[in-house]
């Protein structure tokens, strides 16, 4: 790993998620083959298990929840892998309104269309501006770039509230894409 | 909490103050608008959570696409990898087999053509053949024949048109003419060439008197071999065998049971 691990928590508080991409990259070989060892796991479904974890930590950092890195990083996470595989969670988990409200809106996210999703990754997530955006979307102008996000942002809501009136099935739900 | 349809008519002002879109005296109206409309401040709530949900989502989606794609590339990497390697392999394999027929190619044209070549070059009967030792240096120093010690010496070295040269300068009154003929066969014998030492080791055989008859007669049976005279050399080599006498007797008794006295009589 190239940060120093006592900047890596830091870091992904401001959105720099290499650290656990480059963890991914170092470890998903070495992870299978202990998930086909100890958890006769296969390739693909190990390879699965450790995005979810990686997904998983992050989350947890971004919530709050690990405010200290564990001091073996790899132990840690290779705990959670096993949890992950055997369906135990033993990490702290998210109030349950909370975590709820926000399991719905990854749900109603996941049914958006692949051009909104990115619209909107690229503004909440990454911080970019309108230019930006437009640059990277290959839209006209800023402008455009702000109507698309503003539309999306709009089907995002619509979407969000049809779901918790009952008039969607759910996040597993398919409905054609926004 | 309040509907997506309650939401929408305060959704531009909204999206224009949380992404800094008003003016500064905009942002001021709107502020003071939010202190004394509760509905409007209500709206701000939810639309914030939602926007601060929005950001977890975002960077949870962000995340899980970047190690997808990651994930993708690094089995798109592999794979290449397996298919270089597979390559490599069934290249290494094309060449084994390649090198393997001409090694095969190479064993049978051997042994197709150079094999009875030589076998009729009649370089079966070297294998077997006892040579003579030549006369010791005393015998030949000693009684001053130096011509005779040079020729001895240089059949002992392999030189045989050498030695051969040298025996034929010797005198014959300083030599019996039984191992005149019989050293004369011998040279012609360790030189490859059985048909022009016959008649040599002939004539020792035929003088009863002569010590070298015993030893003449074997490499007279040799000679008829390397001639290709098969039943000549087996009536010779069966003599040999059956003299107790003979200092090599069990050698000729070693080829007549290798049976290798064959071929087109």
């Amino acid at each position: 790993m190239n940060q120093p691990l006592a900047e890596a928590l830091t870091h992904l508080r401001m959105g720099n998620q290499t650290f656990l991409i480059n963890f991914y990259q170092d470890h998903r070989d070495h992870f299978a083959r202990w998930a086909r060892r100890h958890h006769q796991l296969e390739l693909a479904s190990a390879h699965e298990a450790l995005r979810a974890v990686l997904i998983d930590f992050y989350d947890q950092v971004i919530d709050g929840r690990l405010t200290k890195l564990p001091p073996d990083l790899r132990a840690y996470l290779y705990g959670m892998g096993r949890e992950q595989i055997e369906t135990v969670k033993t990490t702290a988990a998210l109030p349950v309104v909370e975590a709820s409200r926000r399991q719905h809106l990854l749900g109603v996210f996941g049914q958006m269309g692949n051009d909104c999703q990115q619209v909107l990754m690229y503004f909440y997530f990454r911080g970019y501006n309108f230019e930006k955006v437009a640059g990277k979307m290959g839209f006209a102008n800023a402008t455009v770039a702000r109507l698309q996000k503003a539309s999306c942002l709009r089907k995002l809501i619509e979407l969000r509230g049809r779901a918790a009136d009952g008039a969607l099935p759910g996040a597993a739900a398919a409905p054609p894409a926004v | 909490m309040m509907s997506p349809a309650e939401l929408r008519p305060y959704l531009d002002e909204l999206e224009r103050f949380a992404d800094g879109q008003m003016t500064t005296s905009e942002q001021d109206v709107f502020e003071e608008r939010m202190l004394r409309e509760p509905a409007l401040r209500e709206a701000f709530e939810v639309f914030e959570q939602i926007t601060a949900d929005l950001r977890w989502v975002a960077g949870h989606e962000t995340l899980r696409h970047r190690l997808l794609t990651l994930d993708h590339r690094l089995n798109q990497r592999q794979d290449a990898l397996l298919r270089i390697k597979r390559r490599q392999r069934r290249t290494q394999t094309r060449w084994g087999a390649i090198v393997a027929v001409l090694a095969l190619l190479a064993v049978g044209l051997w042994f197709f053509l150079l094999r009875p070549a030589a076998r009729q070059s009649g370089s079966a009967w070297q294998n077997y053949y006892v040579a003579d030792p030549g006369l010791p240096s005393e015998n030949t120093l000693d009684e001053h024949r130096p011509l005779l010690a040079e020729a001895m010496t240089q059949y002992r070295l392999g030189h045989y048109p050498a030695a051969m040269h040298a025996l034929r300068r010797v005198p014959t009154d300083n030599l019996g003419a039984d191992t005149l003929q019989y050293y004369n066969g011998i040279f012609l014998l360790s030189e490859g060439d059985g048909q022009a030492a016959r008649p040599y080791l002939r004539r020792v055989v035929q003088q009863s008197g002569s010590p070298l008859v015993r030893k003449a007669r074997y490499h007279l049976a040799v000679a008829y071999w390397a001639a290709r005279q098969w039943p000549e050399a087996r009536a010779a080599f069966r003599e040999v065998a059956a003299d107790s006498l003979n200092p090599y007797r069990r050698d000729a008794q070693k080829v007549l049971q290798a049976n290798v006295l064959r071929g087109s009589d």
